[in-house]
């Protein structure tokens, strides 16, 4: 009995049903005891047919009239009697009826029964995201994009109204619904065999924690893509094993790391993001004196990649207490940032780079502002916390803005439409500026400065050919995809960037073995992207770039042999 | 004493009794069988129907349900009375066998509701 809406309405219906009939039924049966009039004058009774289609027609106020003969006054009386108890019963019984299915409690019963079937039915990978936020707005069009399915829950009803009016072609399964309770993930499908993941992007990230335990005892087979700034809460959620955590100041801290020594990675990284392509210049952070405004979980993470390269700093916060090692460095000043003697003593006239980091975005853009007037060669950094504002922070020509919401989707969508990419840009952002230099040239000059990414994953589907040939025991190595298929001694222009095996890793591949199961990420263009998944599918193809031959046809080989 | 109890007994049992005293009497003697107890077989078992939903226990939902089959015996059975022209021996055999499904169907709903009460400890 899962069908709740039907028993809420029959249950609502017990008393109203019971009238009808019991007001029917009184009528009806008058009607048949009272004796009339035919035609010829002579006695008769209505049959119950007869009655209870009169009745029918009076109760619902239709009215055909006296059938059928004309009443007696005896009959007329009764038939009186009989308008004002089953006319009375009828509408009491539709007001019901109209009031049980205007209420909002069979209307979220109805909704939640629609929407278990739909997720019921997904038969293609899907994402639960919970929660409509500015993150999740921009993440789902991407998924979809990518061609997996979205289930969206969020607790409020207006939420849920402004997604459904969002102009979005494809339209997904949605709930009003508490995401912190276990029936409302189960309804979500968290034990479809076809989920994959759960995005939960609270602000509050002990809601995060939460729903992170809870996946874990449903489903511990599924990832949790999540937000947590605070430490303690991060340890937790990764004992979970199974959460993807995104620290947005860790991130941002490691981007800054990496913009000081390794501009290039950065390149590398906008490019898959597909921010820029290869030719935007990198960034050199200047390594002179750095000014902090704003000394929360953004600054602390910033001062900790500073002091790792010993870079001076100042520190500006007004609501924080300094160490006491602090006040001695003088490395603190307790001031409101935005005033320009603050600004002085802080000696922003030497400094090189000035990062405005507090938690208020107008504060942020106030700041950037005064210190412009003060010394306008500054490099400047800027924090932004919502979208909303982003105009204005564009229109004051900033270095480098940072927003924690464009990093979360992105990452985000990243991590879950194409992990691939994802696992290549967390390998190379511990690699040296060397390193990502020489790739960045390597892309450009063989494939132009915005080279395409692939994905070939060898399975029967994918890469029919190589599937069956490994199967059958061949020793392939990688460099058989790169040759090219109109002189296979030559080579085309992709470039591999990654081999993933299980939970091995290999960055730029080259002479691996392939075995069954490989995920394979290439850079390429159009041209060489073809080659690949011909040589991939194709046996005949695959068969020339490894002799050099034409494979022959085996039916049409004996034809041939037969005529000899 | 419960007043709810005793209402809906009271339903449940008279649709039997009612149902079983249309059935009861010769097949073929059309006298035996009266159109106004086959009525009131209907009505009192349409009741009985409406009292019975809103329990979704397990036994609830048996009682439910054979309560609808009583029902659908006695709804055919009306049907095919008004739709004979003139009563013949062969059609209210017809008749009277299909309230005898119904009385299977009200005896049955009556000794899940008896063995439900006796189970109950209060």
């Amino acid at each position: 009995m899962n069908n709740n809406a039907l028993w809420i309405i029959l249950q609502r219906l017990r008393t109203p049903l019971l009238v009808i009939i019991i007001t029917y039924s009184i009528a009806i049966l008058g009607m048949v005891l009272i004796p009339g009039l035919d035609d010829k004058g002579e006695i008769y009774h209505l049959s119950f047919f007869d009655a209870f289609y009169f009745i029918s027609y009076t109760a619902s106020t239709i009215g055909f009239g006296e059938t059928p003969y004309e009443f007696t006054y005896d009959q007329r009386m009764w038939v009186l009697i009989c308008i004002y108890l089953t006319v009375i019963g009828w509408f009491y019984a539709i007001g019901t009826l109209v009031s049980v299915l205007s209420d909002k409690m069979l209307r979220f019963e109805i909704m939640k029964g629609r929407f278990r079937k739909r997720v019921k039915a997904l038969d293609t990978n899907f994402i639960i995201i919970l929660g409509y936020n500015h993150i999740n707005s921009q993440v789902i069009p991407k998924l979809l994009n990518y061609g997996l399915e979205v289930v969206l829950v969020d607790i409020s009803e207006d939420k849920i109204n402004g997604f459904l009016l969002e102009d979005i072609s494809h339209s997904i399964p949605v709930m009003v619904a508490d995401a912190m309770l276990t029936e409302t993930l189960q309804d979500a499908g968290i034990h479809h065999k076809k989920c994959i993941a759960v995005v939960s992007h609270f602000y509050k990230e002990d809601k995060n924690l939460r729903i992170t335990i809870l996946t874990k005892f449903l489903n511990p087979n599924i990832k949790v893509i999540t937000k947590a700034t605070k430490r303690d809460t991060i340890t937790s959620l990764l004992d979970t094993d199974i959460a993807k955590v995104e620290n947005p100041f860790e991130i941002f801290a490691k981007r800054l790391d990496i913009a000081l020594t390794a501009p290039h990675i950065m390149i590398l990284e906008n490019w898959i993001y597909k921010n820029y392509d290869l030719t935007h210049e990198a960034t050199f952070l200047p390594q002179g004196k750095y000014i902090i405004c704003g000394y929360g979980r953004l600054g602390r993470a910033i001062k900790e990649k500073l002091d790792f390269h010993d870079i001076p700093y100042v520190i500006i916060d007004e609501s924080v207490m300094p160490t006491k090692k602090m006040i001695e460095h003088e490395l603190f000043i307790s001031a409101n940032a935005d005033d320009k003697e603050v600004l002085l003593e802080a000696g922003i006239e030497e400094a090189s780079v000035l990062i405005a980091g507090t938690q208020n975005d107008i504060d942020n853009i106030s700041i950037i502002l005064t210190a412009k007037k003060l010394n306008p060669k500054l490099y400047f950094i800027a924090r932004e916390n919502t979208m909303k504002e982003v105009s204005i922070f564009e229109a004051a020509n900033i270095d480098w803005l940072f927003m924690i919401e464009r990093i979360l989707i992105n990452k985000t969508s990243l991590q879950l439409a194409n992990p691939l990419k994802h696992t290549f840009l967390q390998k190379i952002i511990y690699k040296d500026e060397m390193w990502g230099n020489a790739l960045v040239n390597l892309l450009k000059s063989q494939l132009g400065n915005n080279p395409k990414l692939m994905n070939l994953t060898i399975t029967r589907q994918r890469a029919y050919a190589l599937y069956n040939k490994i199967e059958a025991g061949e020793r392939i190595h990688l460099d058989i995809l790169l040759k090219s298929l109109s002189d296979w001694t030559k080579y085309h222009k992709a470039i591999p960037l990654l081999l993933k095996r299980g939970k091995n890793e290999i960055l730029l591949p080259r002479d691996e073995i392939l075995k069954l199961g490989d995920q394979l990420l290439f850079a390429c263009d159009e041209e060489s992207k073809e080659e690949i998944e011909y040589i991939a599918s194709n046996m005949y193809d695959l068969h020339y770039i490894c002799t050099g031959e034409e494979k022959k046809n085996w039916a049409l080989n004996k034809f041939m042999n037969a005529f000899k | 004493m419960n007043l709810q109890k005793v209402i809906s007994g009271f339903f449940f049992i008279l649709a039997m009794t009612l149902n079983f005293g249309f059935f009861y009497g010769d097949t073929e003697d059309l006298l035996m069988h009266t159109n106004y107890e086959l009525y009131a077989a209907l009505v009192v078992s349409l009741i009985a129907t409406v009292l019975k939903i809103g329990d979704k226990t397990q036994i609830g939902s048996v009682l439910l349900a054979s309560s609808l089959v009583a029902d659908m015996q006695l709804i055919t059975a009306t049907i095919v009375w008004t739709l004979t022209e003139s009563m013949t021996v062969a059609t209210m055999a017809m008749i009277v066998s299909l309230s005898g499904g119904a009385l299977m169907a009200n005896i049955t709903s009556v000794i899940l509701y008896i063995g439900e009460t006796l189970k109950s400890k209060r």
